[in-house]
C-alpha cells in the first residue's frame, strides 16, 4: 500500500513539473521545474531502496550522484540565464536568438 | 525514523505507534507536496513560486527521513534547499521585477493541450502502477561477505559502497563538479 502511494505521488510531481516546464514563459521558472522533475525521480530511487532487499540495489548511491549532477547543472543554468538577461534585458523564453552578439 | 518512533513509544507507553506515525507523516508530507508543486506552477509572482519550491524540497527531505535514508535526506537539505534554492532565489531577484505583475497567466491553447496530454499520461501511469504486483518481484540475493548490511547505518553503507564499488564514478563526479564550476564562472563573467 505504501509503495503505490509513493509512486503515485512521485508520478504526480513529475507530470506537474513537466507541465510547468513546458508552459512557463519565464526562464527561471523552467529551471525550477527542471529541479523538481529530477527530485521526483530521486523519490522513486529512494523508495525502491527502502522497500526492497538492499543488498544488490544501490539506489541511495545513484540518488546522491543525481543530486550532485543537478547541483552542477543548476549552477551552469543560472549562469546562462544571467548572461541572457544581461544581453537581452528580458527573460521571455520565446526568443530564439539568445546568445548572439 | 524507526528509532524515533521507538523512543516516542517508550515515552508514551504505547507499543503500536510506528505504523500510525508513519501513515500520518506520509499523508501530511504528501498533501504539502501536492499543494507546493501546484503553487509553484500556478503562482504568478516568481518569488512565491521559488519559496514553494523550497517547501517542496524540505518535504522531500523529510520524506527521505521516513524512508530510512538519513544521509540522502541531509544531502538533499544541504544541497537543494541550502544551495540550489538560494541560487534560484538570487536568479529570480536579479531579474527585473516590474514586468511580472502583468497578467501573464493567460490560458492559451498550448496550456490546455499540454495539461490534457500530461493528465492523460499521468492517469495511464497511475493505472499501470496500481495494476502491477510489486511484491511478486523476487530479487535474487547474493551473500555479501564483506559487510553485514543490517548492522550498519545508512551513512556507513553509502561510504562502503562509494569506496569499493563506486570508486570510479566518485572520482568522475568530483571532476564534473570542478568543470561545472569553472564553466559557470567563465560564462557569468563579462
Amino acid at each position: 500500500m505504501m509503495l503505490e502511494h509513493v509512486l503515485v505521488l512521485s508520478a504526480y510531481l513529475f507530470f506537474t513539473d513537466i507541465y510547468g516546464l513546458i508552459t512557463s514563459r519565464n526562464m527561471v521558472r523552467a529551471l525550477m521545474c527542471l529541479e523538481l522533475i529530477l527530485n521526483a525521480v530521486n523519490i522513486n530511487f529512494v523508495t525502491f531502496y527502502d522497500l526492497f532487499d538492499s543488498r544488490q540495489l544501490e539506489g541511495n548511491i545513484f540518488s546522491i550522484f543525481a543530486i550532485v549532477i543537478v547541483a552542477a547543472e543548476a549552477s551552469i543554468g543560472s549562469a546562462i540565464v544571467s548572461l541572457i538577461y544581461r544581453k537581452k534585458k528580458s527573460t521571455c523564453i520565446n526568443q530564439s536568438t539568445f546568445l548572439t552578439k | 525514523m524507526k528509532s524515533i518512533s521507538i523512543y516516542l513509544s517508550l515515552i508514551l507507553h504505547r507499543t503500536d505507534l510506528l505504523g500510525p506515525i508513519h501513515n500520518f507523516l506520509l499523508v501530511f508530507l504528501g498533501s504539502s507536496l501536492i499543494l507546493g508543486s501546484l503553487g509553484m506552477v500556478l503562482l504568478t509572482n516568481p518569488i512565491y513560486s521559488a519559496l514553494s519550491l523550497g517547501l517542496v524540497l524540505v518535504c522531500i527531505s523529510l520524506f527521505y527521513i521516513l524512508s530510512n535514508s538519513h544521509f540522502v535526506a541531509a544531502a538533499q537539505l544541504f544541497i537543494y534547499v541550502g544551495a540550489i534554492n538560494v541560487l534560484i532565489l538570487f536568479a529570480v531577484m536579479f531579474m527585473n521585477g516590474s514586468e511580472y505583475y502583468k497578467d501573464f497567466n493567460l490560458w492559451t491553447i498550448g496550456n490546455g493541450l499540454t495539461s490534457l496530454v500530461c493528465t492523460s499520461i499521468l492517469v495511464s501511469l497511475i493505472t499501470t502502477i496500481l495494476d502491477t504486483s510489486w511484491y511478486g518481484i523476487i530479487w535474487t540475493t547474493r551473500s555479501n561477505q564483506i559487510i553485514e548490511q543490517d548492522l550498519l547505518s545508512n551513512s556507513q553503507q553509502i561510504g562502503i559502497h562509494l569506496a569499493i564499488d563506486f570508486f570510479l564514478p566518485f572520482e568522475f563526479i568530483s571532476i564534473i563538479l570542478l568543470v561545472a564550476l569553472i564553466g559557470a564562472i567563465v560564462v557569468a563573467r563579462q
